[in-house]
């Protein structure tokens, strides 16, 4: 009997948790511990924080589908990673701290044959003061709480609109190395189309604030698409959209700090701007969960497992190189530790090589690059990966992963919604191929097969949204036949 | 003016056309395939 711990329930780890469920017999165990009874679609988020969604409608109980299901789940928050075991006993364990309301603060020691490590983001709002809606002075959309709480928050700004108050409304990134860009454009959209469909966008002054170089770039270094013909980057048309939309923007710039009321930030030429707000929604940097490692003696053996990030290490390159020498081997294929190999990392929980982004430096010395995004569907792969290759191991003595997929080799389809509506909507579909460009192979495109990436804004998109949200709830919620719906 | 400002202000518009046709229903149907066969083929690719 074998067993396999994965720490969080997010779409990395829920993902792994089914697939391994449904390849093992029922004499191994699957444990699942994560601090939040509930799952969530993140990316419908956006709809929650504009009020055209509620907190129910993205969010559903766990435990029921792990009861269902035959998993174990442990409602906790993962701390300490002992690999090694500890003292006289061998087993590998991971210690967890109850965050169940009826066993709060109690801990336990998992023991675990294998171990998945799919505990996504910290949101660090920490790293810009004032940032966040916790004892902040902005908003966030990254937890479904946080987008409830947003959404009560423009209301207040609409009835000031309607009482014809001028507002400024600003959207986008907190801090110089955030990711998720993609997320931030299209919460702007959305919050421009509901003032739009409310009457009130004359009086409103909407501002995109990014740490992008160029719009369009959304962490990934930008893209190119073929239409009709040409090719058209996909800066110049997100540029477009901001010009249909009247959207202000303001790109390359780090925010110091957040006062009520106003954003300070640096840009990329050196520059300190002030930048006074009603209302501000601004993503925080991600870090890892800051889980600690200890060796089988009690040495802290963190820094070996993890990057100073809290991203664990995983079987990439981490040399560091210069942006011109950055290939797509560099990416990592197995998600295994290098330290130990019965414990993998996926989703946003891995450590990535280096941005994919051109990294860059004010002239303050203050770095101002997306950090990579880790989307759905790359996450759900890796999780996916991971299982199988633990399902390998197990029922066939595999000795090394028998699953790859690297982010060189994924592709991603991107829908950024631009607005809610089954007649009005809008999203602006994107698909690339490969995420992290592999310029060996595609040397005159940019890294990108040309063929494989491309862009598109129309209500079609907002109808792909949607169908997305519903597939894969049913998905989580492991309804039948839920394994032939692709991550 | 500031760079990025300026790049909006001089970024191409989409003309009546195009606005009217991402909205219209028989021609957003044939996208919404469109783009449904572009992701399957995409997710094809990335799972091995
Ligand atoms: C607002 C927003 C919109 C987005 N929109 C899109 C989109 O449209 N399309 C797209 O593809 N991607 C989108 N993303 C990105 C997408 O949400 C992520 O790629 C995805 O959630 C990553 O999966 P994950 O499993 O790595 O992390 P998560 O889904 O965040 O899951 C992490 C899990 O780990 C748990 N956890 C944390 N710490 C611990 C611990 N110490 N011990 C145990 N468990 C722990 C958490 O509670 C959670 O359950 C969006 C992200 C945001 C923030």
């Amino acid at each position: 009997m074998a067993r396999v711990v994965i720490l969080g329930a997010g779409i990395s780890g829920h993902t792994a948790a089914l697939h391994l469920r449904r390849k093992l017999p029922a004499t191994h165990e699957v444990i699942v511990v994560s601090p939040n009874s509930q799952w969530n679609w993140i990316p419908s988020n956006i709809w929650v924080g504009v009020g055209k969604m509620t907190v129910k409608q993205v969010t559903f109980p766990l435990a029921p589908i792990y009861a269902r299901k035959g998993i174990d789940f442990r409602q906790a928050l993962a701390t300490t990673l002992f690999p090694e075991g500890s003292g006289d006993d061998l087993s590998p364990a991971v210690e967890i701290r109850y965050t169940e309301p009826a066993r709060s603060g109690e801990t336990e020691r998992v023991t675990y044959d294998y171990l998945i490590n799919a505990t996504g983001p910290k949101l660090n709002f920490a790293a810009t003061p004032g940032l966040g809606p916790d004892g902040g002075n902005s908003l966030s959309v990254c937890t479904a709480q946080h987008a409830a709480h947003t959404a009560a928050e423009l209301e207040k700004v609409v009835a000031k609109l309607q009482a014809g108050t001028p507002q400024t409304l600003v959207v986008g990134t907190g801090h110089g190395m955030c990711t998720c860009e993609g997320a931030a454009f299209e919460y702007t959209f959305n919050v421009e189309h509901e003032l739009r469909t409310r009457g009130v966008r004359d009086l409103a002054d909407v501002v995109y604030l990014s740490n992008e170089y160029e719009l369009g770039d959304f962490g990934v270094g930008g893209m190119s698409f073929t239409q009709r013909g040409f090719t058209t980057s996909s800066k110049t048309w997100t540029e477009s959209l901001f010009h249909e939309r009247g959207v202000r923007a303001i790109t390359r710039a780090h925010v110091q700090k957040v006062d009520p009321g106003v954003i300070h930030y640096e840009q990329l030429d050196g520059s300190e701007h002030e930048l006074p707000f009603d209302f501000a929604m601004l993503l925080p940097p991600f870090r890892g969960a800051d889980l600690a490692a200890f060796d089988r003696e009690g040495n802290d053996i963190t820094g070996e497992i993890f990057a100073p990030n809290g991203l664990m290490r995983v079987d990439a390159d981490y040399a560091a190189k210069p942006f011109e020498q950055w290939q797509a081997q560099d990416w990592p294929k197995t998600y295994q530790s290098p330290t130990y190999a019965n414990v993998f990392g996926v989703g946003i929980a891995f450590a990535p090589p280096h941005p994919i982004s051109r990294p860059r430096t004010s002239a303050k010395g203050t770095v101002i690059t997306p950090a990579p995004p880790r989307t759905g569907m790359p996450s759900g792969i890796m999780g996916r990966v991971a299982a199988e290759t633990i399902a390998d191991m197990i029922t066939k003595g595999a000795t090394a992963p028998t699953h790859t997929a690297s982010m060189a080799r994924m592709g991603a389809a991107c829908i950024a919604s631009a607005g809610t509506g089954l007649r009005t909507g809008s999203a602006a579909a994107m698909t690339m191929y490969p995420v992290v460009p592999d310029h060996e192979k595609y040397p005159t495109s940019a890294g990108r097969d040309e063929t494989g990436t491309s862009g598109e804004i129309g209500l079609a998109g907002h109808w792909m949204k949607l169908l997305l949200h519903y597939l894969f709830i049913y998905k989580a919620k492991a309804r039948p036949l839920w394994f032939l719906i692709p991550e | 003016m500031d760079t990025v400002t300026e790049s909006i202000a001089s970024a191409p518009l989409p003309t009546e056309k195009t606005l009217r046709r991402r909205t219209n229903l028989p021609y957003q149907v044939l996208r919404f395939l469109a783009i449904n066969i572009k992701m399957i083929k995409i997710i094809a690719r990335g799972h091995h």
